[in-house]
């Protein structure tokens, strides 16, 4: 695959002819930093850490309706995800986690809303040349340059971005825009090469996570679940802000005789989460949901998918209200072990 | 603020034989973060603090405490729970007693009186976090930042919580123990956020609601920080019937936080945690201080200031002049 370079000159030129193929990137507002459908004639800038809502909303909406139906009617209308999307300045941790939660997504029934948006939609990443506070994408098997789930990836060099091609939805996105690149040189990728050893250098949080999978098994019962959930206040912010936390329920609504089958993010951190219908819960208290949420992360997801679900983007370690850190219970976790 | 008395203090209460655990703050993980510590012994009660940037109400903590099923012949631990409070914290503790939701024997009551505490996110925007946790105090000028072996001198009105700047109970209103002298109170600003929203024609003002209402992930982090939003069974978990439905859009996102606001007017006490919490930043201080202020101005009630006082939506007057019913 081949490298080419955008002169930053040329920024908005580019922006303008992606502006057709419902362009995504982030944007700052009263709500932070979020990723939006490009307006006409906006020019979204690439200058930011990362956003605060993950970019994952894009393949997998909060809220998406699967069919909608009249009540008492027969016939179902499934509106069934078909636009193409290109997302800018994904971050490689983003990126990976979408790469994680395919795997999820067509493990024993293919999702066809997910995987339609994903096929539809060509990730457009940006290295990192500064690592957040609490990024430890370097533990967990990701990067700064990483390019696992992206179709391009985009290195800021200083005036110019590098463009490197990874699949051929990439190829084909810089075939459209051939006229405003230059061939890139050697010199282009020794400079992406150092600006990638430097932002690694830069992460300042890190796991050792060996023996953590097979370790966590053992500490079904151990103490520590109670201590470090002790102020957890059950809220969804670590879940619902996660790039790889995927749970969503299944709901009918109704407004009139207009109704509609819909599924939403769903948390466990929440009090009726896989709450039985005979009121029984097998996660009663924030104690096993803390622990269902490491271990889903850090055991179950790598028993059968063979890659930790989770990629050190620190969010919710930015996010929690009451400062609960998960490098911090990891850290618990191995001393436990 | 005396750190080795507040200890020392801790520590004689959580040796009491009548008390579970101390609710109090600890240093966090990194940076400017605070972690709420649940102390069970005397000796972890050396890793207390009180500096400005103990944001975090603890009262919540007193009914978000969860009671699982016991296993059988096991008796629950009903032994109090000591909580260290700020002003706006006390007030929190003082309308759960006035609303009946904690009785006045379960808790110890440790005051803090509090010169205002900091705006976290401001705080971070104008002097970087790092990963090394670092310390604030309070100083003569306003704040003494210790980060990296440095000192800065940040003046007052740079940092101070929006809350604080409209705080007129620095000194909790009700304690068992107190923790230093009382603080000298201050004149409250305007309430400027309030002021500013109102000033909008309805349009507008609807305008900016929708906009703010529509940035809701609905992770319920204001309801389950909040002290006050405790009920045992929410109609936002509610399924049989749906209240309020899943699905995260504009409609339901203000059915949830309208919903919530008038759960709170007359309840609220403007700790300022919700709005602190959020993760889409939503402004939900000027929609409860909005409220707090007509139950106020219009009934004369001020929650969690007197612990003999009736809730104020649950209780009956025959008197009532009722003036502003048509």
């Amino acid at each position: 695959m081949s490298a080419m370079l955008l002169n930053k000159e040329k920024w908005s030129d580019f922006v303008g002819m992606l502006a057709g193929k419902n362009l995504w990137a982030p944007r700052e507002s009263d709500e932070g930093l979020r990723f939006v459908p490009v307006a006409e004639g906006e020019v979204p800038t690439l200058d930011y850490n990362n956003t605060r809502v993950p970019p994952k909303e894009a393949v997998f909406p909060q809220t998406e309706t699967l069919f909608k139906f009249k009540v008492g009617g027969k016939d179902l209308e499934e509106p069934r995800p078909d636009q193409d999307a290109v997302l800018l300045g994904v971050r490689p941790c983003d990126a990976r986690a979408m790469h994680i939660i395919d795997e999820l997504f067509s493990w024993d029934e293919d999702d066809p809303y997910y995987l339609k948006r994903r096929e539809k939609t060509v990730l457009v990443g940006l290295a990192c040349n500064e690592p957040g506070l609490n990024c430890f994408c370097t533990s967990v098997g990701g990067g700064p340059v990483s390019t696992e789930g992206l179709d391009l990836l985009m290195v800021d060099l200083g005036e110019k971005y590098l463009l490197e091609e990874v699949t051929e939805k990439g190829s084909a996105l810089i075939d459209e825009v051939k006229e405003l690149l230059e061939e890139a040189d050697d010199n282009s990728s020794k400079q992406k090469d150092k600006l990638a050893d430097e932002a690694a250098g830069k992460i300042k949080r890190s796991i050792e996570t060996e023996g953590i999978p097979a370790g966590l098994p053992g500490l079904w019962e151990d103490e520590l679940w109670q201590r470090v959930s002790a102020s957890c206040i059950g809220c969804g912010t670590c879940t619902f802000l996660c790039p790889t936390c995927h749970c969503f329920d299944i709901q009918d609504e109704t407004e009139g005789f207009e109704a509609r089958r819909c599924r939403m993010w769903d948390s466990c951190m929440f009090r009726e989460y896989t709450l039985h219908t005979s009121g029984h819960n097998p996660r009663p208290t924030r104690s096993e949901r803390t622990r269902n949420r490491i271990n889903h992360k850090y055991s179950y997801y790598v028993d059968k998918f063979e890659v930790i679900a989770c990629v050190g983007c620190g969010r919710c370690i930015n996010l929690c209200p009451v400062n609960i850190d998960i490098l911090d219970i990891l850290g618990q976790v191995k001393e436990e072990i | 603020m005396d750190l080795d008395k507040l200890r020392k203090t801790a520590a004689e209460v959580v040796a009491r034989e009548d008390v579970r655990y101390l609710l109090g703050w600890k240093k966090g993980t990194f940076g400017y973060r605070i972690a709420p510590g649940f102390v069970e012994d005397a000796e972890s009660a050396a890793e207390l603090i009180f500096s400005p940037l103990c944001t975090a109400n603890l009262a919540t903590y007193l009914t978000l405490t969860e009671k699982p099923p016991l296993p059988r012949g096991q008796e629950p631990d009903d032994r109090k729970v000591a909580v260290m409070v700020k002003g706006c914290d006390s007030r929190a503790v003082t309308q759960l007693l006035i609303e009946k939701g904690i009785e006045r024997e379960s808790v110890v009551i440790i005051g803090c009186p509090c010169p205002g505490v900091v705006d976290h996110e401001l705080l971070a925007e104008k002097y970087p976090e790092t990963e090394e946790t670092a310390e604030l105090k309070w100083s003569d000028k306003g704040f003494l930042l210790l980060q990296n072996g440095e000192e800065t001198e940040i003046a007052r009105d740079e940092l101070l919580a929006e809350k604080c700047r409209l705080c007129r109970y620095p000194n909790p209103v009700v304690s068992d123990i107190m923790v230093g002298e009382p603080v000298e109170t201050w004149e409250p600003d305007d309430d400027q956020g309030v002021a500013e929203v109102e000033g909008k024609n309805a349009e507008v003002r609807w305008e900016y609601w929708q906009e703010q209402f529509s940035n809701c992930l609905r992770c319920y982090s204001c309801r389950n920080v909040c002290p006050l939003c405790y009920c045992e069974d929410c109609i936002l978990d509610r399924l049989n019937p749906t209240w309020i439905y899943r699905s995260v859009n504009f409609s339901e996102n203000t059915a949830f936080n309208l919903a919530r606001a008038f759960h709170l007017a007359g309840r609220c006490i403007e700790c300022g945690e919700c709005e602190r919490v959020c993760p889409a930043n939503i402004p939900l201080g000027k929609l409860n201080r909005k409220l707090a202020r007509e139950v106020r101005e219009k009934y004369g009630f001020e929650p969690g200031v007197d612990p003999e006082a009736e809730p104020f939506q649950a209780s009956y007057k025959p008197d009532d002049p009722e003036e502003f019913i048509l």
